[in-house]
């Protein structure tokens, strides 16, 4: 049954059904939270690593070529897991082992992709918050949610989309000013 | 207006598919032919990936963030799926369990040692006990035996205790334990050669146990001129051969040992410990060496170990007999010096011995 499940839940995530990404959230989380719990994890912890595992799962199912090799559940755990392992290491609060019940092949370069995603987000999310309003919000809504230049001239009080795209061309300057700075010192 | 601004807007056009067919083949072929707009034109498509990108992730964030709000306000309890706990509260049943096993077994180790100790030191304390009677007086102990061995002794008229003695000169002088003649009415000594005599105690010593009797009868004195042994006055060696002469029974018995020790119970320098079979009646018989002269006299044994004795020390007995103030005046005691019968067999020795050695009875009412 849960194999169906899985089926079910792969084939709508790939449609961007945002009621299938629900169910599976709700479906695992007391799992993870048990995991975090019972390894010196508090509960918004748990919450931290399981979002991330979930997105990690949401992003690899957009991938053209995904094609689920194990249980959902399976991914989930080692994913947290692994996540759970390197946070208690950074926090140097825990040097042990957390004892793998569920194993999941090619953790390792899940793992580099995980954590590579996870970088370019937390990069752009530290440049954004760099920038004050309203630049933030015209890029954002230029870039993420495809508002036209008229539309965002209309919505923050521009006189006409010409003064817009200027105030736009500046911000962008800036961001990616402090993008890409961010963006050289992460590579080697 | 700024080339680049232009330059990014018709850059984000032709991302949105905004371009007019000859723009977008204007632009695909500066993007092959000129690197400087091509790199540019790569920064920027870089850019825009990692903006949706972040926008698509932030999406999914608020999603799970919802979502988890519901999840928190539809079953609060969620996440009460009995934790096993972490580090030490995990285990602490077991550890209870344990500890509770550890305490067990040392109490019972405690209980049971200590139990053991008791008895140890009740056994301890008897045999203080024991000693410290002892030690207040050995005499008394040696008393204690004299009678108990007497008492066992199955005798036709009550009161009457028996140990032994031997004659120390010709004129009718015997040795023997104080403790055997101690409390008498009368004592009588008796052997096969003097039959039956009465005797008076002339001397007691209770402090070294030696006592000195002296036959009454005259005539008994010209029956010997000369005693086959003499009194050694010197020490006897540890692990020398020593006979003995007694009436534990009706007849004379012979035993044989060596000397062990040249102390006696505890640590009494008076006396030798010796390894003759004595038994109760032994008192006051002469302790013989291999050449038939006497080194002690007999007077006890320590009743927990096994084929142990002890032995007055005969040059004890000599400094008694010559410093005590004897009325010596009608019948002098004077202690025998030589030895005749030296060179003689053990069987020539003992028979010429056995004249001289008397079961000594003792009455008392």
């Amino acid at each position: 049954m849960a194999y169906y499940f899985d089926e079910l839940i792969v084939s709508e995530i790939k449609k961007k059904n945002e009621v299938a990404l629900r169910e599976l959230y709700k479906a695992h989380y007391p799992m993870v939270v048990n995991l975090i719990r019972s390894n010196n994890g508090t509960e918004q912890e748990a919450k931290d690593i399981y979002q991330e595992a979930v997105i990690a799962f949401y992003e690899k199912v957009q991938e053209e070529d995904f094609v689920l090799t194990c249980k959902i559940k399976t991914y989930l755990y080692a994913v947290c897991r692994r996540l759970w392992l390197k946070r208690l290491a950074e926090k140097k609060r825990f040097h042990g082992n957390i004892e793998e019940t569920e194993t999941f092949l090619g953790i390792e370069e899940e793992m580099v992709t995980i954590e590579e995603n996870e970088k370019k987000f937390a990069r752009m999310r530290e440049s954004l918050s760099g920038l004050g309003e309203p630049c933030r919000g015209i890029l954002e809504d230029f870039y993420i949610n495809d508002l036209s230049m008229e539309a965002i001239s209309e919505k923050f009080g521009y006189t006409n989309a010409d003064n817009a795209k200027n105030q736009k061309y500046k911000c962008l300057q800036r961001l990616k000013k402090l993008f890409f700075a961010t963006y050289k010192e992460d590579l080697p | 207006m700024n080339t680049d601004q232009t330059l990014y807007e018709l850059l984000d056009d032709f991302a949105a598919g905004k371009l007019t067919a000859e723009q977008v083949a204007s632009i695909e072929y500066r993007l092959e032919h000129d690197p400087l707009f091509r790199s540019k034109a790569e920064q920027h498509q870089a850019f825009r990936e990692a903006m949706k990108f972040y926008g698509s992730r932030n999406q999914l964030k608020t999603i799970l963030e919802e979502t988890h709000q519901q999840l928190e306000e539809a079953d609060t309890t969620v996440p009460v799926v009995v934790m096993p706990a972490t580090g030490w509260k995990k285990y602490w049943p077991m550890t209870a369990v344990a500890a509770s096993v550890a305490f067990l077994s040392i109490l019972g180790t405690l209980w049971m040692t200590r139990s053991l100790e008791t008895k140890q030191t009740a056994i301890y304390k008897e045999l203080r006990r024991n000693v410290d009677q002892i030690k207040r007086s050995q005499k008394i102990m040696m008393e204690d035996i004299a009678e108990t061995k007497d008492r066992t002794k199955p005798v036709p008229i009550p009161g009457k205790y028996a140990g032994t003695g031997f004659l120390i000169s010709t004129n009718g002088y015997v040795a023997t334990s104080y403790h055997v003649v101690k409390e008498s009415d009368s004592v009588f000594i008796e052997n096969e050669k003097f039959g039956r005599q009465k005797v008076a105690v002339v001397l007691s010593d209770p402090a070294n146990d030696i006592a000195v009797l002296r036959i009454e009868h005259d005539s008994v004195t010209s029956v010997s001129r000369t005693l086959p042994y003499s009194i050694i006055k010197g020490e006897a060696n540890l692990g020398e051969r020593v006979f003995t002469l007694g009436f534990p029974r009706e007849d004379i018995v012979f035993g044989e040992g060596s000397i062990s020790a040249s102390t006696g119970f505890s640590q009494n320098p008076n006396a030798y410990q010796i390894s003759v079979p004595v038994n109760p009646g032994n008192s006051g018989g002469p302790l013989f060496n291999e050449s038939g002269d006497i080194v002690g006299i007999i007077s006890g044994s320590q009743t927990e170990t096994a084929g142990t004795a002890f032995a007055i020390k005969s040059s004890v007995v000599a400094d008694v007999i010559t410093t005590a103030s004897l009325d010596t005046l009608d019948k002098p005691l004077v202690l025998p010096k030589y030895n005749t019968i030296k060179n003689t067999t053990r069987v020539q020795q003992v028979k010429r011995w056995k004249d001289y050695v008397f079961m000594v009875q003792v009455y008392k009412n």
